[in-house]
């Protein structure tokens, strides 16, 4: 049996693979104060479901792999260890100023945001490397004893260390490390070089204080996990799922634990991907949705590749490492519309949260949210089946409608929750686009899988302004991360920066950067006791024009670039993925190269679905509900059709609305839904 | 084009429903992301794919900024007469695949080394939009390296200047106008490589809107683009309507090399508030007439900036185009130094030194009609840390190299309810640059940035402090390096406003190889030698409010910090220094 957990704000998805290949998906509420807690009470869920105790569930259990917030809600929360910053002399402020920048130019009275490590507790010591790593000035050991010693005295738990080019030249920063570790045995302490190679000191710098920060908290929490999963028998193997929405090792994750940052929404890729595959729909392009009460996930799988990028961000602070790239804005049920003084809608990114939540839960919300004006616009039922039988005000909702948005503008009920609807799927449409179009991807070559409580209520309408054809709606859409979890491969990234160009290639340093790569990556998997024929890695260069210092992602054509042919087919898949970003090719610029990586991965079984049993299934409507619908500029009586008794394969036109469980789904006019033999609801529109 | 721009808004109802409006604002706000974005990431010079030095636009066929455009205020207040010089200049002789380019501050541009591209975007054989790209350029060909030039006497020592010439047919290069650009502009392949960046920028942005018009009718895209202006002019209207009728004049004094301005060169402007017409004027013709100098402002930036300022006083939630800039009435003069310049007045430090002080000149106007509102005064020119340098790089071949660096940008202004925001830079850029990595612009230049810190005490004291100065320290590693910098706030540092502080003013000094230091002014052009040393001092903001209001925990935390000294918090606020170790366990204090 296998264990997929993911500890999320609210709740803690399981996913629970058992040895008869049946996965099934199960929620506890998470438990803040010790996350373990809301774990083994889903546990205990579990083995109830399986007529066994805790314990005899745990022996069973082969792989347990977590997903987990401890990461991310340390730093949200300011509950990082105390840190110190070791940093070149002369460069105190690299975590003050950032990179600069405003977020909103028109907002005069914004408040500077405070630096990740305070300037009180940044010290500095006497060195220089230059960007060729020459060393300009030596390390004064002196200094660094006076560093680590003023570090004592602040009562640092975690030090991390930084210095200009260490990436050039890592001596000093080696060095660094050793007198902390001689000095202070059991201080943790992170080297930038090791954490995130990449030039810029903020980014390193940044993702260096995260990585420091996180040791104490990180060690805590998988000792105490570990500790408890012992204790009720636990024997199997334990992995994290990390920001590249792989999983790995605890020996990984203690020692760079800043690849825990959005470990999580980080399998959602992967789990859209294993969908549109057990439905061999969608050719490996996919977009993932994940919609809940507050927020709404966006990540793209292109050709069956999930890709990454280095630029994530956490509370405004970039962590840097290889990460899955998910989009996340503060869209969801609860987000509030009002109108301003000039006369337009805008929806979230305030949220009324779960308290006091929506007008229509009569908890005293009184500013409508996109709830209830799918309350008001048929699209949800008087009871919501997601929240557990929440029965839901539908005057209430129609009031605080009508008074913040209706009269306002002088518009019905109806019509000002259609605007509502349409406010918020503008603002996922641009979410999507962001990671689509912006990157030259067309997403009308792609699928949609939506995920979430509130997935299919949005889903059909998005992908419709977005040119997609099919949305499928999967089995585990409430669980829809913990599944990616599950199904997720072992990965780990391996990376270091050497700078070359192709005008002067230096053929021998980067083949043997590649093979020390090659020879680390290799060893992980086999650590991971994948086996030989499972094992995959893949190479990829940072790269740029001359002069550009922003550099693409680019997969090496081979493992190894041998000569000047080989030279030239990277060059051209340089040009021709520069000319997919940016709409132009400089064909006799020189290509420069910063890093070279290699991701390592262990394919892991896959997860099959067994097929709906086709008897005792009804397509009669259980009801109808009176909608606005604005594509037809009417109030229509759509037929209500409950969703796990659906006819198998049958289609059904829209508009209708499909009850599930798990989530309610809105097919509007011109598009067609039908059940799969897997479970997974497909809606196809019209081109 | 008058500066303000008779209203339309009574008359019309909309043709437009909420739910096109709601849907189509979004979708010209992503087209403008998707321009920026593309020509961030593949430009060339340190300017653009680092300080983001750029502004990306969109204007509908009657020159109306669509939608709200992306980057530095200064550069996108007063976007329309890019496409009005086309109109001018090309009437009807306008065809799709065409690109003009233009520079000129005497055909709507900004300065000279703001290239900027205009793309006219046609849609079933009618000019439905213009897509318009502006960057600064990290060289347009001046006698001396530099982009600025504030001691150009005329246009004629200033860059190459294209006046809105054609410099795309039929999506193809005109030869001519490359080779010509190539041949006055230092490192020609950066300028090239930065043109196709900007070129990507326009024609992305006319690729998405050509699209939008085919999904939506190009009926409904423009009758969107008249909506949204009666949006954003009913924003202005109700935002104006809620402040008292009012007039103020003031005068403040920007650093005058000039023998005739002594004193420094009087900075002069009124601000009258009509609420019962909504209206704010912004009279400029009291201003001394155009200075042999590049800082004259051109009609580009003394209108963007006083409306950028006037809508930044009025709120965010206003959108920053042409609807809301109706409401805003702009006098100038013909040959003042803040108005519309006399040809061949030089321009080409029109975005940065006197602008800058003018722009934080109006925001000081509104903190003295009303307190609370408007600003303190932000840095005013460039400091010492922002120069031009160039020289040959050895390191790459003996290849020559001009780039300019923006790091240590900072001074930012102090307003009511927030201390100044510490890289905000000045008030034409409004904290929107970007400021460089120190290991990006080593890699870039054969230089050593030895220090980049902050300035203690360097920001004006106030119940709400002005951001502190940068001191940075440059150091020649192996070759000669040539730096040019248009500094400023040296003579007359950036003001508090509201009985808050001034801020301390700008130094730039040169050390040579045995320490010893020379004060080089505020125009610097000088050629340091291996060994020797760039120090920059910048200013600070200027400080909001009474010192004495300041609330004693934010002083306390400063001296925490190191932001100020004991003797600053006692002088200014009577605060005494903690004991040593009273921070101890302030682990949520990020």
């Amino acid at each position: 049996m296998h264990i997929a957990v993911d500890v999320g704000g609210t709740f803690t998805d399981l996913v629970v693979h058992r040895e008869d290949g049946q996965p099934r998906g199960y929620k506890s509420l998470t438990t803040p104060a010790d996350l373990t807690d809301g774990v083994l009470e889903g546990l205990r869920l579990v083995a109830d479901d399986h007529a066994c105790c805790l314990s005899e569930l745990l022996a069973r259990t082969k792989r347990f792999c977590f997903g987990t917030t401890t990461a991310t809600n340390a730093v949200l929360e300011g509950k990082a260890a105390r840190t110190v910053l070791i940093t070149t002399r002369g460069f105190r402020e690299t975590l003050l100023i950032r990179e600069g920048g405003r977020p909103d130019s028109y907002d005069m009275k914004a408040v500077f945001p405070k630096p990740y490590i305070p300037r009180s507790l940044t010290f500095e010591v006497t060195e220089r490397i230059a960007y060729d790593g020459r060393i300009i000035e030596p390390l004064d050991e002196g200094s660094v004893s006076e560093a680590i010693e003023r570090s004592r005295q602040a009562g640092a738990e975690a030090i991390a260390v930084s210095l200009l080019w260490s990436i050039a030249n890592a001596d000093h920063e080696r060095r660094v490390g050793e007198m902390i570790e001689q000095a202070l045995p059991d201080m943790p302490f992170s080297l930038s070089h090791r954490v995130n190679p990449c030039v810029r000191e903020y980014r390193r710098t940044s993702a260096t204080a995260l990585d420091a920060s996180l040791k104490p908290v990180v060690i805590e929490s998988i000792r105490r996990l570990e500790g408890r999963l012992a204790t009720h028998g636990f024997t199997g193997t334990l992995s994290y799922v990390t920001s590249n929405g792989g999983q790995t090792s605890t020996r990984e994750i203690l020692n760079r634990p800043v690849y825990l940052c959005f470990s999580g929404p980080s399998a959602a890729p992967e789990a859209g991907r294993r969908f549109s595959d057990i439905e061999s729909i969608g050719g490996g392009n996919v977009i993932t949705t994940d919609m809940g009460g507050t927020s709404f996930d966006v990540s793209i799988v292109t050709g069956g590749r999930i890709p990454m990028h280095r630029e994530g961000t956490i509370a405004g602070h970039v962590f840097g490492v290889p990460s899955v790239e998910v989009h996340t804005i503060g869209a969801g049920g609860g987000s509030i519309a009002r109108v301003d003084s000039g006369g337009l809608v805008h929806v979230g990114p305030e949220s009324a949260g779960a308290s006091p939540g929506p007008a229509c839960y009569g908890k005293g919300g009184v500013r409508p949210t996109v709830t209830d004006a799918n309350l008001v616009s048929g699209s949800l039922g008087d009871t919501l089946t997601a929240g557990g039988g929440v029965a839901l005000s539908r005057d209430l909702a129609r009031a605080a409608i009508r008074e913040h948005v209706g009269d306002p503008l002088g518009m019905s009920e109806s019509e000002a929750a259609a605007l509502i609807r349409v406010g918020c799927e503008q603002n996922m449409v641009v979410a999507i686009e962001d990671l689509t179009v912006k990157r030259g991807v067309d997403p009308r070559e792609y699928i949609m899988v939506a995920g979430g409580s509130a997935a299919g209520l949005h889903a059909v309408a998005i992908a419709r302004e977005l040119g997609i054809g099919t949305v499928l709606v999967p089995p585990m859409t409430g669980v829809l991360s913990a599944f990616g979890i599950l199904t997720g491969n072992i990965s780990f990234n391996f990376g270091e920066s050497l700078f070359t160009t192709s005008a002067r290639f230096d053929f021998e340093r980067v083949n043997k950067l590649l093979a020390s790569l090659e020879r680390d990556a290799r060893a992980y998997l086999e650590r991971m006791n994948i086996d030989e024929r499972d094992q995959r890695l893949h190479y990829t260069c940072e790269a740029r024009y001359a002069d550009q210092v922003w550099q693409l992602t680019l997969t090496l054509p081979d493992r190894r670039v041998a000569d000047a042919a080989a030279l030239d087919t990277l060059v051209e898949a340089f040009h021709c993925l520069h000319e997919t970003r940016y709409a132009v090719r400089s064909e006799t610029d020189p290509v420069e190269i910063t890093e070279w990586n290699v991701q390592a991965i262990g394919q892991l079984e896959d997860v099959d679905f067994p097929e709906l049993t086709p008897d005792d299934r009804i397509a009669t409507p259980i009801g109808r509900r009176r909608s606005f619908l604005r594509e037809l500029d009417t109030h229509v009586n759509v037929p209500v059709l409950q969703g796990e008794r659906l006819p198998l394969e049958q289609e059904f036109e829209g508009p209708v609305f499909i009850e599930d469980p798990l989530t309610t789904i809105v097919v509007n006019p011109g598009a067609r839904v039908r059940l799969s033999r897997f479970g997974s609801y497909i809606i196809d529109l019209d081109a | 084009m008058p500066a303000a721009i008779p209203s339309t808004s009574e008359s019309r109802t909309p043709s437009v429903d909420h739910f096109t409006m709601s849907i189509l604002l979004r979708r010209f706000e992503a087209i403008i992301r998707e321009m920026v974005n593309a020509l961030f990431r593949s430009g060339r010079s340190g300017v653009l794919n680092t300080a983001m030095d750029f502004s990306c636009s969109i204007t509908d066929a009657r020159f109306q900024s669509v939608s709200v455009a992306v980057g530095l205020p200064v550069h996108v207040g007063a976007i329309e007469l890019i496409p009005q010089a086309v109109a001018d200049r090309f009437g009807d002789a306008v065809a799709p695949g065409d690109c003009f380019a233009n520079n000129s501050g005497y055909h709507g541009n900004t300065h000279c080394a703001d290239f900027t591209l205009c793309v006219p975007v046609f849609f079933r054989g009618r000019l439905a939009f213009y897509t318009i790209a502006r960057a600064h350029f990290a060289d347009m060909g001046f006698p001396t390296p530099t982009t600025y030039g504030p001691n150009s006497a005329d246009v004629y020592q200033e860059g190459l200047i294209l006046p809105c010439v054609r410099i795309q047919t039929d999506y193809r290069d005109d030869p001519a106008v490359i080779d010509i650009c190539r041949a006055n502009i230092r490192s020609p392949d950066q300028f090239y490589g930065d043109y196709l960046a900007c070129l990507a920028a326009v024609r992305t942005g006319e690729r998405r809107i050509i699209e939008l018009c085919e999904k939506y009718g190009d009926d409904v895209i423009e009758a969107f683009a008249d909506e949204f202006q009666a949006y954003a002019e009913r924003m202005a209207i109700n935002a104006i309507g809620k402040l008292e009728k009012g007039s103020v004049t003031r005068t403040m004094h920007y650093d005058s090399e000039l023998e005739e301005y002594p004193d420094g060169i009087p900075v002069t402007a009124t601000l009258t508030v009509d609420p019962d017409a909504a209206m704010v004027e912004i009279d400029l013709t009291d201003n001394v007439d155009n200075v042999p100098l590049g800082i004259n402002l051109t009609e580009s930036t003394t209108l963007a900036c006083s409306r950028i300022s006037v809508l930044n006083a009025l709120g965010p939630d206003i959108p920053r185009s042409a609807g809301a800039f109706r409401r805003i009435n702009v006098r100038m003069r013909d040959g003042a130094v803040i108005g519309r310049p006399v040809h061949p007045t030089a321009t080409s430090a029109a975005t940065t030194n006197l602008c800058s002080a003018f722009a934080s000149h109006i925001h000081a106007l509104f903190a003295e009609y009303r307190e609370g509102m408007g600003s303190a005064y932000a840095g005013i020119g460039l400091p010492g840390s922002c120069p031009v340098v160039s020289g040959v790089d050895p390191a790459r071949g003996g290849r020559e190299f001009v780039n300019q660096i923006l790091i240590g940008h900072w001074s930012g202004p102090a307003v009511s309810g927030a201390d100044g925001w510490v890289t905000y830079g000045t008030g034409s850029s409004q904290g929107m640059l970007w400021q460089s990595s120190v290991e990006i612009v080593e890699q870039q230049q054969p230089l050593l940035v030895e220090r980049l810190a902050l300035r203690v005490d360097s920001g004006g004291a106030g119940e709400w402090q002005g951001g502190p100065g940068s001191e940075v320290v440059f150091r020649i590693d192996q070759s000669p390096v040539r730096f040019t910098i248009n500094a400023a706030g040296k003579q007359h540092p950036p003001p508090g406003v509201a009985g808050g502080k001034p801020a301390v003013g700008t130094v730039v000094l040169k050390e040579d190889g045995n320490r010893n230091t020379i004060d080089l002014g505020v125009s610097v052009d000088v050629t340091l030698n291996p060994g020797e040393r760039l120090l920059s001092y910048s200013s600070g903001g200027g400080g909001y409010g009474a010192p004495e209001r300041r609330d004693p925990e934010r002083v306390r935390h400063d001296l925490r910090e190191g932001w100020i000294s004991a003797a600053f918090a006692q002088e200014h606020y009577g605060v005494a220094p903690d004991e040593p170790d009273d921070h101890a366990g302030a682990r949520s204090d990020r």
